[in-house]
């Protein structure tokens, strides 16, 4: 059979949409290629449903993965194979921030899958860790003998074995995969992944970048050199890809590009609405594939829930410097004490002078708030990063965590961070004037007004 | 005949002995000045005693050493110059025994009742002479009886000068309690502060406002507490050294010293103990007298009174006659044997008291050693571990304040924690040097090999505003350039 006729039946199908590749559709498939041995025949299904392995740049566009790694695999007999190896991976989440952390071939997350509609995938999990696991491929299409739930679907890789997955891409989208034995302490240490399915046939309008993160959450107290996966609420590292701003590496793109950003969630306890400045998008897939363009809606925020994949694309036609980062406020602070006394207002007096006879280099602070904590200067327990980011263009950028910098630019040379945005001149916020001020009719000393919102509102003054 | 007059002659001088004030206080002085190091001195209002009152205002004028509120003591403590006139006392005694029974000079004078007589008269003198036989025996036991005094008033001294040096550590270890207490008080003072100045913004409620000012309040009095513990341990200390009035403003510098490095070999105190400690002596020294006794009473047992005399007299018409008497108990019913029996109890009673006080200073020394030995254990645990702990606890959580992870009462509260086992440390301390003392009393002297002096106990530190590990200066990595 050749691959000629087997994109043909694959097509016929793949038209009637990806559910078709099961059940009757992928039974009536010809039987296996004569080149299948001995023991894949021992052990593969009778019927062979897949299709020759689809190679980048011919058959998809190979995702970015910023700050990430991807898997590597070879095809054997037709057949993707990989090896995935569990195991301690010492990671740094920003500069200043290691810990050891559970992943996958030495990554965290563990390296992005990058497969095709139809492939068949054979995965080899070698454990190394001291505590058994598995791989639950989430989100995919597959027998349940593969699905990798330990005790349910198969036995849990101890420690030292290697098991073997194989199956067969019967859908597109953005899948993930993680460890499904002790999960509450295996993911929060890190051991996911996320599974891309390309479609054997572009869908939909051609994307230029196709960036893929990871969302993740962490408690890692100050000083401390290991996630503690015990922490139920009050997580204080929040990651796209396992990296904290200001460890994130910007998404670069040309004006003009259709980019597509696929956002999978695999926190412990937390759904994040991911916001982007400067666009409106659609979310275009699921985990469970592409949304009809009829049911897409227009979104400056996507909420990614726990467990879940969303996929949004945009044309960037607007140069600049732009944010995306997770909305919810404690989301983007890197290591946020939350047993902290309020001092918003507090003015100190003497009360400094007085604590230094006790405590000398104490210093009140969070008067006005956490905006400062990032370059105070003063010593900080080791392995630790400041709470909020790092210098920007125009002065300290009071970000951290999950927030990462989409960068969009007229021309780009190489594949380097292009830095900071030169904005048109007159196109940056900036002091007002004296003269603006009074041509305008601004009195900045008066009493500030505002009119009543409703005609039963009081106001002041 | 003319030789009995001259009997009786040299026996009327050698008992003529006199009483010497300053007999057995040099003694004393000797035997607490080899064992501590400072003299007694018996204040009999003299010149020189004089001079000692100025010496000790010239004392009491510097900083209060340890070693100087002994001699303070030695010099001046009033319990102590009472017993030192228990010497006097016992001297006394001592002279009292060397000294004859007076001779009896009798004389009688008889008239004639009717006209045909004349007057008789009739003289005797009589000297009860058993004295002369028992008389170097007796003298023997009253020396001993005052030696044993001797040592007896000699250990009271000693006593004196534990108690000082024990009370003194107790001086010096209160008076940096009360420091600590006051930085204790200073941390909740900072914390009800603060609390006053986040409700004054609204921040937050009355009732965390109040908790923290409870706290504060609370705080201020267990300092109240602790000053006028301070006040008991210097009127303990003024007690003992005699001092009224002005002299009673001394004052004491020297911090608590740590324990030293090395402690002295503690091997063979016991042995030490019943050598040198001076009840023990005693206690010898009064089976030996209670011995001699025995060996006199019974020597004497079949002697009764004895009087040697002679007498003159003259008849109403006879010559006038003179010539010896003698007078004999006959030891008929009393032999003595009653006191024979109480002097054998006595003595088998002293020869017990002995063994027990021996038994018991032996048990109290192995008490006061094994006490020693594990308070200072507990010092240099404190010493080498938990202090540097605490100060690490402050250290790290001034770090994690740093990086807001929590708040200024948490911080002081660490700091409350530090200052809390610095005074479980000064207390260790101060026991520790108590022990000591303790275990010196018990031993009768210094302890061999005194280790030299010993520093001062580290003053409690805080953390100086450069430690830390690392420190974020403005960021300038990541992944923005």
């Amino acid at each position: 059979m050749s691959r000629r006729s087997m994109l043909a039946t694959a097509g016929a199908t793949l038209a009637g949409g990806a559910l078709l590749l099961r059940g009757g559709a992928a039974h009536a498939q010809p039987s296996p290629a004569p080149t299948a041995s001995p023991r894949a025949a021992a052990k593969a299904p009778a019927r062979r449903d897949w299709l020759a392995p689809g190679m980048p740049g011919r058959d998809y566009q190979p995702v970015i993965v910023p700050n990430g790694a991807k898997l590597p695999w070879k095809v054997v007999d037709g057949v993707k194979v990989f090896h995935m190896v569990a195991e301690e991976v010492e990671h740094e989440f920003a500069p200043g921030l290691k810990a050891t952390c559970w992943g996958y071939n030495g990554q965290v997350h563990g390296p992005a899958i990058e497969v095709v509609e139809g492939d068949r995938v054979r995965f080899y999990v070698t454990n190394r860790l001291p505590a058994p696991t598995t791989v639950h491929w989430h989100g995919l299409i597959l027998p349940s003998g593969m699905d990798g739930v330990g005790g349910l679907n198969q036995k849990s890789i101890p420690p030292g074995e290697t098991y073997r997955y194989e199956f067969t891409i019967k859908q597109t989208g953005t899948g993930m995969y993680h460890s499904h034995h002790d999960e509450m302490t295996q993911m929060a240490l890190g051991m996911v992944g996320l599974f891309i399915m390309h479609p054997r046939r572009p869908v939909g309008p051609r994307v230029d970048r196709d960036f893929a993160l990871m969302l993740h959450e962490w408690r890692i107290d100050p000083g401390a050199k290991r996630p503690d996966p015990n922490e139920m609420t009050d997580f204080n590292i929040l990651t796209f890809n396992a990296k904290a701003f200001p460890g994130t590496e910007p998404l670069v793109v040309r004006k003009g590009d259709r980019v597509r950003i696929r956002l999978g969630n695999l926190s412990a306890m937390d759904h994040h609405p991911i916001h982007l400045h400067g666009y409106h998008f659609r979310v275009t897939e699921t985990d469970a594939g592409r949304i009809p363009e009829s049911a897409q809606f227009p979104e400056t925020t996507v909420l990614v829930p726990v467990g879940s994949t969303r996929t949004f694309e945009f044309v960037a036609d607007a140069p600049g410097d732009w944010a995306m980062h997770c909305h919810m406020t404690h989301h983007v602070m890197n290591q946020m004490g939350h047993d902290l006394p309020n001092l918003i207002g507090v003015k100190p007096g003497d009360l400094d002078a007085k604590v230094r006879t006790l405590l000398p280099g104490y210093m009140t602070m969070g008067q006005e708030g956490m905006g400062d904590m990032g370059d105070m200067g003063m010593a900080m327990p080791g392995n630790s990063i400041p709470m909020t980011g790092a210098n920007g263009k125009y002065g300290y950028i009071t970000m951290g965590g999950m927030f990462t910098i989409l960068k969009v630019r007229e021309r780009l040379d190489g594949e380097g961070d292009p830095g900071w945005y030169e904005a048109p001149a007159g196109t940056v916020a900036m002091e007002a004037s004296l003269d603006e001020l009074r041509k305008d009719g601004i009195d900045v000393a008066a009493p500030p007004r505002a009119e009543p919102g409703s005609p039963m509102s009081k106001l002041r003054g | 005949m003319r030789a009995l007059f001259l009997a009786g002659a040299a026996l009327l001088a050698s008992g003529c002995a006199t009483i010497q004030k300053e007999r057995g206080h040099a003694e004393v002085a000797a035997l607490v000045e080899e064992r501590i190091g400072r003299k007694t001195r018996w204040n009999q209002g003299t010149p020189e005693d004089a001079e000692v009152a100025r010496h000790l205002d010239t004392l009491l004028a510097k900083d209060l050493s340890s070693d100087d509120a002994v001699e303070i003591a030695l010099l001046n403590n009033p319990a102590l110059q009472a017993t030192y006139e228990d010497l006097g006392v016992s001297q006394a005694d001592m002279v009292q025994a060397g000294l004859l029974t007076n001779p009896t000079l009798s004389g009688s004078i008889g008239f004639p009742l009717s006209n045909d007589g004349v007057s008789e008269t009739e003289f005797s003198l009589v000297q009860e002479f058993v004295d002369l036989f028992t008389l170097p025996l007796r003298k023997r036991v009253a020396k001993e009886q005052f030696i044993a005094d001797t040592l007896r008033v000699a250990h009271e001294a000693l006593a004196t000068a534990a108690e000082v040096k024990k009370t003194y550590s107790q001086v010096q270890a209160r008076q940096q309690l009360v420091e600590l207490r006051r930085m204790v008080l200073e941390a909740a003072d900072s914390a009800a502060q603060l609390a006053t100045l986040q409700f004054g913004a609204g921040n937050i409620t009355e009732l965390e406002l109040a908790n923290e000012r409870a706290a504060a309040e609370e705080a201020r009095l267990e300092l109240a507490q602790e000053e006028l513990a301070l006040v008991e341990d210097r009127e303990h200390l003024n007690r003992l050294l005699g001092l009224w009035g002005p002299r009673t403003q001394w004052t004491l510098t020297e911090k608590l010293p740590a324990p030293p490095g090395e402690e002295a070999p503690l091997e063979h105190l016991e042995s030490l103990a019943i050598r040198q400690r001076l009840d023990i002596d005693a206690a010898r020294k009064q089976v030996e007298l209670l011995w001699n006794a025995l060996e006199l009473s019974r020597s004497t047992r079949f002697i009764g009174r004895f009087e040697v005399g002679v007498h003159t007299h003259r008849d109403a018409n006879g010559p006038r006659l003179f010539g010896p008497t003698l007078s004999l108990d006959l030891p008929i019913f009393d032999q003595r044997q009653a006191l024979i029996a109480k002097l054998e109890a006595q003595h088998r009673q002293g020869e017990r008291r002995l063994t027990e006080l021996s038994v018991n200073a032996r048990s109290e020394v192995r008490a006061a050693r094994a006490r020693l030995l594990t308070l200072r254990g507990v010092t240099e645990r404190y010493h080498r571990v938990v202090l540097p702990l605490r100060e690490k606890v402050v250290e790290q959580t001034q770090l994690q304040y740093n990086a807001m992870q929590l708040g200024l009462y948490v911080l002081l509260e660490a700091k409350r924690a530090q200052v809390t086992a610095w005074r479980a440390y000064i207390e260790a301390v101060r026991d520790y040097w108590m022990a000591r003392a303790e275990l010196e009393q018990l031993v009768g002297g210094r302890l061999p090999s005194t280790p030299g002096e010993a520093p001062p106990v580290p003053a409690l530190p805080s953390p100086s505003p450069t430690q830390g590990h690392e420190s974020h200066p403005g960021h300038g990595h990541g992944a923005t350039p």
